[in-house]
């Protein structure tokens, strides 16, 4: 028997538990060049915003020891150009269609996600409350436990589809945070979004971001973003979709162990585009050696010591 | 059918140019009849201290061998770990990617500005042109350096039969100074005929070519280069500002841009 890849999170079910993560795929059209998007059980589109944006001057991105540095700025077309002309191409894959909300204020997201309700192809919805990489918001309300609360609850008043509070590891504790967002009406959480960082060039003595910091990602942050998966398991009732290094069925296992329902794959898509599929492939033969019918067997599992 | 997969390929020859510079030939390349000239190959080079693909123009291919080249001089960590890799080691190739540049009118004057490493999408590009029957004598092939030493694959060129124009900023090997300066005079010398430019090398001489197309009001394309983590138009990393506003993507709407349509 062929083991079962398939996950329900907040009564939506995805043919596997294999996202994209935002920002690493855009609005999906030149990853469907590499493979069919049907291969994934869901796709997290670019963050959105009320207006566009043309994100930071390059550099914006930078290789690091195990991962990159990114300060891209939320470079996006904005909500309008997004429901005109992306929507339609979402519309035709099979996948299930998660959007990333971001803003400055809660009023910006209020408005973006009012949009979005009326958008129907549109599954979920993903409220980055933590870009490291904009002065005015983003960051600051995921790392406040009241504000975090705040627009969760606002938003939730005007999306009526299951939304996710991505969050930010950049707190003192992240396990405070997602239980504010539990409070405030999430159906979901994601974790974690990138790490605060910087490199600086020894010959320019400039920062290689012209943000002079950035978002670290790549499997450098696996170790963290698992056990702060782990904590938050253990404090909050919500699903759980985890994020952080992913590159490999081994890696998506881990986080499944901690407590991940499903997991994000980012970065490892700008090295290997069509690693989703491998990862895919790799999972049924892991549940197959582990005589597991179902992936879902091994959510929150881990054996810890005593 | 996928346009775009990844897949091992092997180095079948490794050539030391001169000095820093490489020539690596690659085989086996399934997608080798996609292939065109101002496209180029991401390279997964197996090391633990790379973390991101590295970009490299194509230099030539041939579809009867199932072989791809590539010439680069080290530069950074990327190019130097690759510089040390040998004939029968193994990379994993994604490509080819990007938009390739538009052929001329067979009428048309044709001006190759190279520079330095620039060499390679333009030494593609011509070889293709004298295979598809360009006369080679109206190809006038400018190609500038800091020294003697950054002149290669000069018999290859002369090869191909076309006008060899070397310079190089400290007069070692042909004209002293900069290539703009010749181009300049055989704009003015040939105004009657139509022509078209073509160029690729670093930045401060594209944005003078650019701006003697302009000047002239001759069409050509310039080929970018630019930092690409992924290579596909995933990331948005490798950006320039247009001349119309906005940002185009050099990994998928370039590198090949027309002059007068990016800001340099």
């Amino acid at each position: 028997m062929t083991p079962d890849l398939k996950v329900v999170i907040a009564g939506v079910e995805f043919s596997n538990p294999l996202m994209t993560a935002s920002g690493c795929c855009g609005y999906g059209e030149e990853l469907s060049e590499i493979f069919p998007l049907s291969k994934l059980g869901g796709l997290v589109t670019k963050s959105i915003t009320l207006h566009p944006r043309l994100g930071h001057p390059t550099p914006r991105t930078a290789e690091t020891s195990c991962g990159m540095l990114n300060a891209i700025g939320l470079a996006n077309v904005g909500v309008d150009k997004f429901i005109a002309e992306k929507i339609p191409f979402l519309a035709r894959q099979k996948t299930k269609i998660i959007v990333n909300v971001a803003g400055s204020t809660i009023k910006e997201y209020v408005e973006v996600c009012a949009r979005l309700n009326d958008c129907e192809p549109i599954d979920m919805v993903e409220l980055n409350i933590s870009c490291p990489n904009v002065d005015e918001g983003g960051m600051e309300f995921g790392a406040d436990p009241k504000m975090t609360e705040k627009s969760i609850r606002a938003v939730k008043k005007v999306f009526q589809r299951p939304l996710i509070a991505k969050l930010s590891p950049n707190v003192t504790s992240i396990v405070e945070i997602a239980q504010a967002a539990e409070q405030g009406g999430a159906d979901v959480l994601s974790l974690i979004n990138s790490l605060v960082g910087t490199a600086i060039d020894i010959d320019t003595w400039q920062p290689r971001l012209t943000n002079n910091k950035g978002g670290l990602t790549g499997p450098a942050i696996k170790p963290i973003a698992l056990a702060m998966v782990d904590a938050v398991y253990s404090h909050c009732k919500l699903p759980i979709i985890g994020i952080g290094g992913i590159a490999s069925a081994a890696d998506v296992v881990e986080f499944m162990l901690c407590g991940a329902t499903a997991v994000e794959i980012g970065t490892a898509l700008f090295i290997q585009p069509d690693i989703p599929v491998k990862i895919a492939k790799d999972l049924k033969t892991y549940l197959k050696d582990k005589k597991l019918t179902s992936i879902t067997n091994l959510i929150g599992k881990v054996r810890k010591y005593k | 059918m996928t346009k775009i997969i990844s897949e091992d390929i092997f180095i079948v020859k490794k050539r030391n140019l001169k000095n820093d510079y490489y020539s690596l030939v690659l085989k086996p390349f399934s997608k080798i009849e996609n292939c065109q000239p101002g496209q180029f190959v991401h390279l997964r080079i197996p090391s633990a201290s790379i973390f991101f693909r590295r970009a490299f123009s194509l230099a030539d291919t041939n579809a009867e061998k199932g072989t791809i080249e590539i010439i680069f001089k080290v530069f950074g960590r990327g190019t130097r770990i690759l510089s040390s890799f040998r004939k029968s080691d193994y990379l994993n190739v994604l490509g080819p990617l990007g938009v390739p540049f538009k052929l001329p009118d067979k009428k048309e004057k044709v001006l190759i500005a190279a520079g330095g490493i620039g060499l390679p999408p333009l030494l593609y590009l011509v070889a293709e042109m004298v295979k598809k029957g360009y006369n080679p004598e109206t190809i006038e092939f400018f190609y500038g350096g800091k020294t003697a030493a950054d002149i290669i694959e000069r018999n290859r060129i002369k090869k191909m039969k076309v006008n060899f124009h070397p310079v190089t900023e400290d007069g070692s090997f042909g004209e002293k100074g900069l290539i703009t300066t010749p181009m300049e005079e055989m704009i003015l010398e040939n105004k009657a005929e139509k022509m078209k430019i073509y160029s690729c090398g670093p930045e401060g001489m594209l944005k003078a070519v650019n701006e003697l197309g302009l000047k002239y009001g001759i069409e050509g394309q310039i080929s970018l280069e630019a930092p690409m983590p992924c290579g596909i138009g995933l990331c948005l990393g490798c950006v320039v500002p247009l001349v119309k506003g906005g940002h185009a993507r050099v990994c998928c709407d370039g590198p090949v841009f027309d002059i007068g349509e990016v800001v340099l």
